[in-house]
């Protein structure tokens, strides 16, 4: 028999730890939810398996700093933890939640919806592509997939005017301002990737998955004050009567912004381009 | 009748805010960060437009006049806000928020 090597050895260890680990956390979550396993054995068993999954991701992961003892025992019970309260969320807030939903669907699936969910996976996958690919070109372009499903999504709810204004002021404006500056910082030198690239798929997913559970169980939970529903008719003359009438004053002072942005932006841009003609004069 | 509620809505506009959020955190680039700006700015304006159409009521369009307004306004600060990267880049030679930490040369 061949002689093993010994970090080959090692990785096998944490290889089979790991494996131990998961089957441990599966197998006593199907026996108490299947077989009538007491919850204190369970949560004991659980609690192992977390250490053990722990154990043998850190032999792939962070190995820098080794985790022995109890600074092990330390880091599963606070990964136990958090996997228990995600555990307990999906379980009694999301699961209900999407039981029902799907009962509800089940009946009575509608082209309206599926148009509707089609416009939100376009949303949030375009808002995702902005928020994680790593070049900076690429996000550009997922946002412009952002603003068209957002455009979709206030046709949905009857506000003609706004997606239209969504489509032009923002795919057509903001889009091609961006792609702008990015093309302009990009020409003379510098990376057009620049982000943090080791820290911000964990960080940013960490930090997205929290915000997005909060409001989640916000916008499902809250009792929200709902008004009768309303018929679908084109806003745009009652848009303007109110703006006309009752947000008179903040319409003014919109235009007056707008003016001042557009000469501040100008004055800004301007001076840019004299000193690089300066430099170039200089050269 | 369609079966998308004011939840729906609410998720989505939730699930904008935190991607926008994401990028405002882990962007070093300016630009960048200003794209994540207006990522949360459309997720506020989802949220707007569907209280507007849920909880506001039939013939009240206060929030839909919100939402106007908050796309005015994101246009004015795109305009703004990448003059100033611009400038920043004329000045420092990079776009990295990190490096760019004072307001001098």
């Amino acid at each position: 028999m061949a002689e093993i090597p010994s970090n080959l050895r090692a990785i096998l260890v944490r290889i089979g730890v790991l494996a131990l680990g998961l089957a441990g956390i599966v197998g006593a979550a199907l026996l108490h939810r299947f077989a009538g396993l007491g919850l204190g054995v369970t949560l004991g068993v659980e609690y192992v398996s977390v250490t053990c999954v722990v154990w043998g991701l850190n032999g792939f992961l962070f190995r820098s700093t080794p985790l022995r003892g109890l600074l092990l025992l330390v880091f599963s019970a606070a990964a136990f933890g958090v996997l228990f309260l995600v555990a307990y969320f999906l379980a009694k807030v999301v699961g209900p939640f999407v039981v029902n939903s799907a009962g509800q669907l089940v009946g009575l699936v509608h082209l309206v919806d599926l148009i509707f969910y089609a416009f939100a996976v376009m949303t949030i996958a375009g808002a995702a592509g902005c928020a994680f690919s790593r070049n900076i070109i690429y996000s550009a372009w997922s946002l412009l997939f952002a603003f068209m499903g957002v455009a979709g999504l206030y046709v949905f709810l009857g506000a003609d005017f706004p997606a239209v204004a969504q489509v032009l002021i923002y795919v057509g404006g903001i889009l091609v301002l961006i792609l702008f500056a990015i093309m302009l910082t990009k020409q003379i030198g510098g990376d057009p990737k620049l982000t943090n690239a080791h820290l911000a798929l964990p960080v940013g997913a960490a930090l997205a998955a929290a915000t997005v559970a909060t409001l989640t169980y916000m916008a499902v939970m809250a009792p929200w004050k709902l008004s009768p529903t309303r018929s679908w008719e084109p806003v745009s003359a009652g848009l303007g009567i109110a703006f006309l009438t009752d947000f008179l004053l903040p319409f003014e002072v919109a235009s007056v912004v707008l003016l001042a942005a557009l000469i501040g932006a100008v004055i800004i841009a301007r001076k840019e381009i004299k000193e690089t003609s300066d430099s170039v004069l200089q050269r | 009748m369609t079966t998308i509620g004011l939840p729906h809505f609410l998720i989505v506009g939730g699930a904008l805010f935190a991607l926008g959020m994401v990028t405002v955190v882990t962007r070093r680039n300016a630009v960048g960060i200003l794209m994540g700006v207006e990522l949360i700015l459309n997720a506020a304006n989802v949220n707007f437009i569907a209280f507007n159409h849920f909880v506001e009521g039939p013939g009240k369009l206060s929030g839909q006049v919100f939402a106007i307004f908050v796309i005015v306004l994101a246009a004015a600060e795109a305009a703004i806000g990448l003059a100033i990267v611009l400038a920043i880049y004329q000045t420092f030679r990079t776009i990295d928020v990190q490096e760019t930490d004072s307001l001098r040369q």
